[in-house]
């Protein structure tokens, strides 16, 4: 099995599996601080995510899986460790303490977040959520990029088989259906990163396989790295590779 | 762009913002209906004060000056110049048919060429009128029923020329006083006045009961204080006038003090008219033969003078720019006319030469004072409205907080949150300032028939014609002040927004996401 490549006292594995490593994370540290007392979530995690593979992060509640999915997608910092650096690179780039508008650009390109809880916005159509994430991302320049950019909404629509709802709000979907559009929203902007949160954490198990054989037929057709959060051992089982989290560090397998 | 969307959508199917843009429309509507009320008000006033003094006043107080007719000739040659006409100021005392007795300011005129410098005849209210005035529901106007003894057409015609056929049959210069001078004319909430009994007090304490109507029966006492030539004081002068008409300017301070004479009366009466006259002259020799004791005295031919030539611009001269191009004008002529009467007349820099505005600038600049006040006033109130929309956002801020968080997973930067509250703010502005706008040009627009309802339907007169001298309201809003209404409404709502757009692109993304 290859899923200890994060141990430093194999130099000559660290420098194989880095050559194909697009996301690496190096001894990462979170601790939230609850008045005074303050807890320790992450101590030092080491990571390392393959060029189009599939890693499940598994662990129990509370363990620091979210907190690790937020700081890897760009939407949190990590705290600077008491010994050595801590550091975050995607393809090269170091994200660990890049300005936020890198951040921004890096969130907007690079990554699609998936939710457990969907996370719509209620006041936009299915359509429009999708759109919402391109509109974001082109800024003033929108205009210009609006056709293609309709035109890979109502494919990817097509594509999650709510090609019959376009119009509709989120609060008139199935939770299947909004994790759907979730998906596809986090797609629009051809993404090279797909985090998911417990994408089907929050529906049952039939509803749960269709979502995850969606998001495995998606991440083939467009080669993507997926790092998905999961609670669920069957979605762990499909993972090309299986990392958890005890203690606020990647347990050794 | 996204702010665009969600600005477009949060606008219609958020309530709370909703009630913020109402206090957005509530008040501009309210700044504009008071700015354009006061600013209509203040020109009424000043239109109305310049119906009795022209444009621009040539004056030489007490004395006067002589060959005014030769100055008021040089003055229509000036294409600037519609009409001059020459007036003698002073100031007088009346006693009436009742024995009441008033100071009043006495304006000599000639009929003709004051209406020409001024609206004067517009200004005579006893005329024959065909219809009753809008508010003269019941037709209490007398002017719409004959008058006996005499015809409403006599009265006028009597008004503009000042005189008055005497009990021989013989016409006789007559004045012609401000509508509220006797005090025996009561007005009407319509604007037109009715005559009423007048009570004279007795010495026994009864009161003897004065039944007349000024301008067909009343007659006035007038006393003045003439000037000798070396410009001392001397005894006053008496004369009964009859009254010819009374006028109503509109501006009380006007109507209640001021009466016009005949010209030549007060010339007369002031030893302002063309004569030869005795004089003291301490450096005069004795000339022999001219029949005099005392060697200072002398006899010498005196022009006729007047204080005031009033001029009329053949332009419509409202504008302060205007009057003041005007004033230059008569200037230059009167500077050449003072050059050709050199040691007769007061040299141009002596000579006071004024427009109307900066004769009644006091009573200007308490309006203009009175409205900016009342703008200040109405401003603090709207900062209310800032303050609305400061706490809607706020919560609508945190209401959204997911949203937020959601934005900014997908790649939005904190100042792009920003500015989605800070355009849902500008949205807010445009939609209520616009419509407050509307709504304050509806209530401008109608602001006398909405007047008139409140008066008959809840017994509120808050714009009382006997208080303001003005029988309508102002109702015209001026684009100008529409436009920085508006942009005022606009930047207020978008102040209002900034805080919570502040807190919104403060918040942190993953706290947001995470907040329930
Ligand atoms: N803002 C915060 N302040 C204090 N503590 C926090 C904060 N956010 C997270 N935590 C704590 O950090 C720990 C890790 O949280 P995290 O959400 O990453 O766990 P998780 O592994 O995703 O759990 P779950 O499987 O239940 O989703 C939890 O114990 C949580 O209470
Ligand atoms: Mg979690």
């Amino acid at each position: 099995m290859n899923d200890g490549p994060a141990s430093s006292a194999n130099p000559a594995a660290l420098r194989e599996t880095a050559s194909d490593a697009c996301l690496r994370v190096e001894n990462l540290h979170k601790t939230y601080a609850l008045g005074r007392v303050k807890v320790p979530v992450l101590r030092g995690v080491d990571l390392s995510v393959a060029e189009g593979g599939f890693t499940a992060i598994l662990g129990a509640s509370g363990s620091g899986k979210s907190t690790l999915l937020h700081l890897m997608g760009g939407l949190d910092r990590p705290d600077r460790p008491a010994s050595g650096v801590s550091s975050i690179r995607y393809k090269g780039r170091e994200l660990a303490g890049a300005s936020r508008s890198t951040l921004d650009a890096y969130r907007a390109r690079e990554t699609g977040f998936v939710f457990q809880f969907y996370h719509l916005l209620p006041e936009l159509s299915v359509m429009e959520n999708i759109l919402v994430a391109s509109m974001v991302r082109w800024g003033l320049a929108w205009p210009a990029h609006r056709g293609a950019a309709t035109r890979a909404a109502e494919e990817l629509v097509e594509h999650v088989g709510l090609s019959h709802r376009k119009r509709h709000r989120p609060a008139e979907l199935s939770g299947g259906e909004r994790q759907r559009v979730a998906i596809a929203r986090s797609l629009i902007n051809e993404p090279t990163l797909l985090l998911a949160d417990e994408p089907t954490g929050n529906l049952d198990q039939k509803t749960g396989e269709t979502i995850l054989e969606m998001l495995l037929s998606i991440r083939a057709a467009r080669r993507l790295t997926m790092v998905v959060v999961t609670h669920d051992e069957r979605t762990a089982a499909r993972a090309d590779r299986v990392v958890r989290l005890v203690d606020g560090r990647v347990a050794k397998a | 762009m996204y702010q665009f969307l969600l600005t477009k959508r949060y606008l219609v199917s958020k309530i709370m913002p909703l009630l913020a843009a109402v206090a957005v429309i509530l008040c501009t509507a309210m700044v504009l209906v008071v700015w354009s009320v006061m600013n209509g008000f203040l020109t009424m006033l000043i239109s109305s004060g310049r119906t009795m003094t022209g444009d621009v006043v040539v004056s030489w107080p007490n004395a006067g000056f002589a060959q005014y007719q030769e100055l008021i000739d040089d003055l229509r040659k000036e294409p600037l110049v519609k009409a001059a006409a020459p007036v003698i100021e002073s100031f007088g005392l009346i006693a009436l048919p009742d024995g009441a007795k008033k100071t009043v300011r006495v304006r000599g005129v000639e009929g003709p060429s004051y209406a020409q410098v001024t609206r004067y005849e517009e200004t005579l209210h006893w005329r024959p009128i065909s219809e009753p005035v809008e508010k003269d529901v019941d037709r209490e106007d007398p002017r719409l029923h004959s008058i006996s003894g005499t015809s409403w057409e006599e009265v006028l015609d009597n008004g503009r020329r000042l005189v008055r056929k005497g009990e021989s049959g013989r016409v006789e210069p007559a004045m012609v006083m401000g509508i509220e001078v006797s005090e025996f004319n009561r007005r009407q909430i319509g604007g037109f006045y009715v005559p009423q009994q007048a009570y004279q007090a007795l010495p026994n304490g009864e009161y003897a009961f004065v039944d007349l109507f000024m301008p067909r029966d009343g007659k006035v006492l007038l006393s003045l204080a003439p000037l000798d030539a070396s410009g001392r004081a001397v005894e006053m002068v008496s004369r009964n006038l009859a009254v010819a008409n009374e006028f109503q300017s509109g501006v009380f301070d006007v109507d209640s003090s001021l009466v016009l004479i005949p010209l030549e009366v007060a010339q007369d009466m002031l030893r302002m008219n063309a004569a030869r006259r005795v004089v003291k002259d301490p450096k005069a020799k004795l000339a022999a033969g001219d029949g005099f004791d005392d060697p200072a005295e002398k006899l010498v031919e005196e022009p006729a003078r007047v204080t005031d030539v009033l001029v009329r611009g053949s332009m419509d001269v409202f504008r302060t720019q205007d009057a003041m191009q005007l004033r230059a004008a008569v200037e230059r002529v009167y500077e050449r006319f003072a050059e050709r009467h050199k040691g007769v007349v007061p040299p141009v820099h002596s000579i006071n030469i004024l427009t109307w505005e900066q004769q009644n600038r006091t009573m200007i600049s308490a309006v203009k004072k009175e409205t900016v006040l009342l703008l200040v006033l109405f401003m603090i109130i709207s900062l209310v409205a800032v303050f609305l929309i400061l706490a809607i956002f706020w919560s609508m801020v945190a209401e959204k907080t997911k949203d937020i968080g959601v934005l900014r997973a997908v790649g939005a930067s904190s100042a792009g949150v920003a500015g989605l509250w800070v355009s849902y703010g500008l949205a807010i502005g445009i939609v209520g300032s616009s419509l407050g706008l509307c709504l304050a040009w509806t209530i401008v627009a109608n602001i006398n028939p909405i007047h008139e309802w409140l008066g008959r339907a809840m017994g509120i007169v808050i714009w009382d014609p006997r208080i303001y001298y003005f029988v309508t309201i102002p109702n015209k809003v001026e684009p100008d002040k529409a436009v920085i209404v508006f942009v005022a409404g606009v930047l207020s709502s978008t102040i209002g927004a900034l805080v919570p757009a502040a807190r919104a692109a403060l918040m942190h993304p993953v706290k947001a996401l995470r907040f329930e």
